[in-house]
């Protein structure tokens, strides 16, 4: 940043006192008030249509009565919940079990590798059309869905993981002496960590994506935040939509921010196998 | 490459004082420094590390500001970096995205040449530090001496008053800084331009310099000034280079163990 | 040595896709649901010749999408690239816009299809602005990150030769943030696509590879589904490759500034 007396700055408080989050804090929150704030006011005064564009107090009324008044929020919510914990979780099992497979022999690496990598880049939502059609327009869909999001990014990361293991370690580790499995268990698997934890974080980010689009294409789907977003159109209800979109946004947020982030500190920051503390 | 060059500034630091405000404390680099620059001389500041012989040079330069004191260049107080004078970084300092021409260009331009005068006389430059051929090369496929000589072609190509150099030659390994002493003393033999050189090395110093001021441990200020009355080309074992080398190290070996006490280390017992 | 890489890489597809021709045409699987690949490909060469010489069926759908794409990706990075410099050299713009940013991007593109299409109705109103925003986010995050990484002794050395305030963003922090850009429009262009693609989904009325692909899974056309997926991966793939390729290896690859990630 260029400060007027040209000594070079880098925004952002350093200090880690209390008063100084809360300052942090206070900052962040900033923008959103005043855009809140102008928000409320356009809308109070009618200078846009309560019905496309409700006040922030309307949409918090909204949400009052969907989560308590009516206490549908939460089953929504759940019903979402549920898709992405199931199919995530399979796709965990499956990728790490197929990629650690797949990484043992060279030949497999060749193969595979690069028709993963191309798997990766495809939206998860593209293979939802594919699964109404085999699977019908209800719940399986949505998992599968969810499956298939997370499933190609953690087989290929984790293959990659064990792929790039430092081969010193690896050396080191024959000469005490171990047989396969443990060489597998005790280095090639605490080795790959680092890349694994990415295709986790990458596989979230995928199935949550796809949950919400595929709950929005299955038509028989009743429950889900992304059904109540797209239903909300049938009843012209922009409140609802606001709120399901804002608990879809900040679920995924939190997703990856609290749950993988937390993983990742008990882990490879413990062991300082970062990128950015090497 | 003589009736052309101005001659050098001299500058004038008084009770200069730099605080550098931190996370839980404030950091005194330099204390009540008082210095002349003289015009036309090479002036090497050398101290242990940490001594804020760097930070000096930066405000020099006009990147930092001093917290208390004034620095004059010619008569006129330094406020910000300006084009009267020219900076040689440790680390280059060179646009990847240039070319060597490119590199050296930068300053004329910016200091109003026209693009075919400046490129002439970029070439010039380029030709003064032996780089013919590689004008048209990309910094990075160049050696650590060959980056440094660029850097020194594009800080004096825009004919500066005064040459600033941050340990230019750290960097670079023991031979290749053998031989950019020797490049620096021929290059600069053919200007007169005042000339302020930061280095750790003592022989470094000794070998360049016109005049050598010693810098205390942190909170930095002038320990010593030995002048260098040395004949051009020195040679690194005369009697005379090493008697002037032994004086240096008198003043500075002390303040070398002082800075190792602060970092709570002990000093070697010899 | 390339070459040789990229026929093993073609293997396991081509074993996948002569052991589904098998299986399908034997009925081992229902061929309603896993349609044969010489069935696909017949279909998909019907739907190409569809309507020529004025115009193929076909081309028509992924024009459609191609335009989409095309014309938000590059409003996306433009806007994103300026607010992304604002940003990095201003406190100000930083502080407020980016916890709008870091809240916003995370909302996946179709969630805001249903509020779009309230908004400003079905078609290509709604597709291109979400289009727009998912490109925007990954170059505006890059974007400031490469701003702020400058190397702080290449802004002192151009300062130091004379170069006002435009001259040291023109010709200090634009090349360096360009290896960033560069990312940024990688994963621009990725989200763009999907995003495009997903919203058509929805959103699309008539033409557009994502509308085919759907409307043929209304219609129970699982053969032209596989084949519009198929297009998709190749289509991506090639836009990846050709246009972004190319232009790094112009400039940045040239400067010896790449990145490996």
């Amino acid at each position: 940043m260029l400060t007027k007396d040209y000594s070079y700055t880098i925004p952002g408080v350093t200090e880690h006192g209390f008063k100084q989050q809360l300052l942090r804090a206070v900052r962040f929150l900033m923008p959103f008030l005043i855009i809140g704030g102008l928000w409320e006011v356009s809308a109070r005064a009618g200078w846009v249509h309560s019905s496309s564009l409700p006040a922030p107090s309307a949409i918090l009324g909204s949400f009052w009565q969907l989560a308590w008044v009516k206490g549908v929020l939460w089953k929504h919510f759940i019903s979402s919940l549920y898709r992405l914990v199931v199919g995530y979780l399979l796709a965990t099992v499956a990728g790490v079990t197929v990629g650690a497979l797949l990484s043992l022999r060279p030949t497999f690496r060749l193969l595979f590798e690069p028709v993963l990598s191309l798997l990766v880049s495809v939206p998860s939502i593209a293979w939802v059309p594919v699964l109404l059609i085999i699977l019908g327009l209800d719940s399986r869909t949505v998992i599968a869905a969810v499956f298939l999001g997370a499933f190609f990014a953690i087989t290929y990361n984790t293959m990659r993981g064990i792929e790039t293991v430092n081969k010193n370690l690896v050396n080191a580790a024959r000469l005490m002496g171990v047989n396969r499995v443990r060489l597998f268990f005790s280095v090639l698997l605490p080795g790959s960590l680092v890349s694994l934890i990415t295709g986790l974080r990458l596989g979230i980010g995928y199935s949550w994506r796809a949950l919400v689009g595929g709950e929005m294409l299955a038509a028989m789907v009743k429950w889900g935040l992304g059904t109540m977003v797209f239903q909300a159109r049938f009843w012209n209800d922009v409140s609802m939509m606001f709120v399901g979109i804002i608990i879809i946004g900040l679920s995924g947020y939190l997703l990856d921010r609290t749950f993988l982030r937390w993983l990742e500190v008990v882990t490879v920051e413990r062991w300082g196998m970062l990128a950015t503390q090497k | 490459m003589d009736s052309e060059i101005s001659p050098g500034s001299s500058i004038t630091i008084r009770n200069l004082t730099k605080v550098f405000s931190g996370e839980r404390k404030n950091l005194l680099a330099l204390s009540q420094v008082n210095l002349d620059i003289p015009s036309g001389q090479i002036t090497v500041l050398i101290g242990p590390s940490g001594c804020g012989k760097s930070t000096l040079l930066n405000m020099i330069g006009g990147f930092e500001r001093p917290t208390e004191g004034t620095i004059f260049m010619d008569g006129k107080q330094i406020e910000k970096p300006a084009p009267d004078r020219g900076f040689v970084f440790q680390d280059y300092a060179l646009f990847p995205w240039r070319t060597v021409l490119g590199n050296v260009m930068f300053g004329l331009v910016n200091t109003g040449w026209k693009k075919k005068e400046a490129e002439e006389q970029a070439r010039r430059f380029i030709n003064l530090v032996n780089l013919n051929g590689f004008e048209d090369a990309y910094p990075h496929t160049l050696s650590g001496g060959m980056k440094q000589r660029v850097a020194i072609a594009r800080a004096l190509a825009y004919d500066p008053k005064v040459l600033l150099m941050d340990e230019p030659f750290g960097a670079l390994d023991a031979q290749t800084r053998k031989f950019m002493q020797q490049e620096l003393e021929r290059i600069l033999m053919q200007t007169c331009k005042t000339v302020v050189f930061v280095t750790h090395s003592v022989i470094e110093a000794v070998y360049l310099a016109d005049r050598i001021v010693v810098f205390t441990a942190r909170p930095g200020t002038v320990k010593g000034v030995v002048e260098v009355d040395l004949p051009r080309a020195r040679k690194y074992t005369d009697d005379a280079y090493l008697d002037t080398r032994g004086q240096v190290l008198s003043l500075l070996e002390e303040e070398v163990e002082k800075e190792i006490q602060q970092d709570g280390l002990e000093p070697p017992q010899d | 040595m390339k070459n040789k890489k990229n026929l093993i890489a073609a293997i396991p597809v081509v074993l996948f896709l002569v052991g589904w021709e098998i299986l399908a045409r034997n009925k081992v699987v229902n061929q309603a649901l896993f349609p044969p690949p010489t069935v696909i490909a017949v279909e998909l060469a019907d739907l190409f010749f569809k309507g020529l010489p004025v115009q193929s069926e076909l081309l028509n759908h992924v024009g459609e999408t191609l335009v989409r794409v095309g014309l938000s990706f590059s409003l996306g990075l433009l806007v994103g690239m300026i607010l992304g410099v604002a940003m990095g050299l201003s406190r100000l713009t930083y502080f407020f816009f980016n916890p709008l940013i870091t809240m916003l991007m995370p909302i996946p593109g179709i969630a805001l299809a249903p509020l779009f299409i309230v908004w400003f109705g079905f078609g290509n109103e709604t597709i291109i602005p979400l289009g727009v925003l998912s490109a925007f986010f990954p170059v505006v995050y890059t974007t400031v990150a490469g701003v702020r990484s400058v190397d702080r002794q290449l802004v002192q050395a151009a300062q130091i030769m004379g170069a006002s305030r435009w001259k040291v963003i023109s010709s200090v922090y634009l090349p360096w943030a360009a290896v960033y850009v560069f990312n940024g429009m990688k994963l621009g262009l990725a989200r763009c696509w999907m995003t495009v693609i997903a919203v058509e989904f929805i959103a699309a009325t008539n033409w557009g590879l994502g509308y085919l692909i759907l409307s043929s899974s209304d219609n129970m056309r699982a053969d032209i589904v596989y084949g519009g997926i198929f297009l998709l991966i190749v289509i991506y793939f090639v836009l990846e490759r050709g246009v972004i390729h190319t232009l790094e290896n112009r400039t940045i690859a040239r400067w010896g500034m790449i990145h490996s990630t």
